[in-house]
């Protein structure tokens, strides 16, 4: 009987030992994560405005049927990168996103931006010559440092009435997005 | 004869426990990483640019964009505040208050997260846009039966899910009124 429990007690212990293995190994394998989806939209350099979900239809990304949005895959390995543009007034956000889909930064136009938009994303090594006046990039922009080379922008923005879609889209579809050349 | 049976007995515990407790943790959470408060959970770590491996794990799983710590906290209710599932034959009736925000909105998914509201109606309820009780507090219904005031109307049947999400938020920032402000879900008549 006590090695029947033993046997038992084995068994709980190797499954806290495989529950831990499937937590940490799960990122790695996943197929379904949100950089392979962004990855298939093809959105490298350039804005991407995510389709609206209508009630019914299948939402992969989890998207609010209230907001907008816009997508940008960069890579930052050569050159630092840059988002900008003018948005209308509302509501919007920004976040910064690593292949593990970890946000790395975020930010709203209540943090005292306002309706321009012009952030820089920059990885360590760019940040540290740009601290050496090593490189040249305008007054006024946003740095933001990633341990990624590779990430992707998510642009929210928060059309005040239904009727106002179709403008607030346009405005997102004007930012820009790329390398800094 | 007897080692070997044991022996199996100890890999499907270790198996049962292993991947059943992973998928509790990733799907339901709240003895993890989620936060729970009355019948709605969230990730708050979601958001974080250092989540811990839960986090992560549900992160992974999940595949959905995640709003940032500064853009925003989404809560999700599966169920109402006394703990019965919500079924699309019943009205709900969504009362107290909200934490503070500059916005939020109020989706009805099923389980697959899609959109069940009737699509000629309104997609989702939006803070800015309904009326509020004198003393300013809610009063949202949430069915298929005619509702007054705000109503956020559903179609089909089974089980489905709350989302409510708070934008620009100070949810865990100390400041105001807190999570402890997230409003109830009373169930009214069911069909």
């Amino acid at each position: 009987m006590i090695r029947t429990l033993l046997y038992l007690l084995a068994g709980v212990l190797l499954g806290g030992i495989i529950h831990i293995a499937v937590i940490l190994a799960l990122p790695t394998f996943a197929s379904r994560d949100i950089w392979t989806k962004i990855t298939a939209l093809n959105a490298e350099n350039r804005i991407e405005i995510l389709p609206e979900v209508p009630p019914g239809a299948p939402n992969p990304f989890g998207l609010d049927p209230e907001l907008v949005y816009a997508v940008c895959q960069l890579n930052i390995s050569e050159a630092p990168a840059e988002v900008s543009g003018v948005l209308p007034d509302g509501f919007w956000s920004l976040s910064v996103v690593n292949p593990a889909g970890v946000v790395v930064y975020s930010t709203t136009n209540r943090d005292g931006i306002g309706q321009n938009l012009d952030l820089g994303i920059f990885n360590p090594t760019q940040t540290r010559l740009l601290a050496e006046q090593e490189l040249d990039v305008a007054d006024g922009l946003l740095i933001v440092e990633s341990r990624d080379d590779e990430v992707f922008i998510a642009v929210r923005l928060h059309p005040p009435y239904p009727a106002m879609r179709g403008r607030y889209r346009d405005a997102l579809a004007g930012l820009t997005c790329g390398n800094i050349q | 004869m007897r080692f070997v049976l044991h022996l199996l007995a100890t890999v499907a515990v270790a198996l049962a426990v292993g991947f059943g407790l992973s998928w509790f943790a990733l799907t339901d959470g709240r003895l993890f990483g989620a936060f729970q408060f009355g019948p709605w959970a969230s990730w708050p770590q979601a958001g974080s640019h250092t989540p811990d491996p839960y986090t992560r794990a549900h992160l992974a799983r999940d595949g959905r964009l995640q709003l940032g710590q500064s853009e925003g906290l989404q809560f999700t209710a599966t169920a109402d505040s006394q703990g019965q599932p919500l079924t699309r034959n019943c009205r709900y009736r969504l009362t107290g208050r909200t934490p503070v925000a500059s916005f939020w909105t109020l989706v009805a998914v099923d389980a697959e997260g899609v959109n069940i509201a009737r699509p000629d109606a309104e997609a989702a309820l939006n803070s800015a846009r309904i009326s509020r009780q004198p003393d300013g507090t809610l009063l949202v219904y949430i069915g298929k039966t005619l509702s007054p005031q705000n109503w956020l109307e559903i179609t089909g049947e089974g089980p489905f899910a709350l989302s409510l999400t708070l934008y620009d938020t100070a949810v865990f920032g100390g400041l105001g009124p807190s999570v402890d402000a997230m409003p109830a879900i009373e169930r009214e008549a069911c069909l």
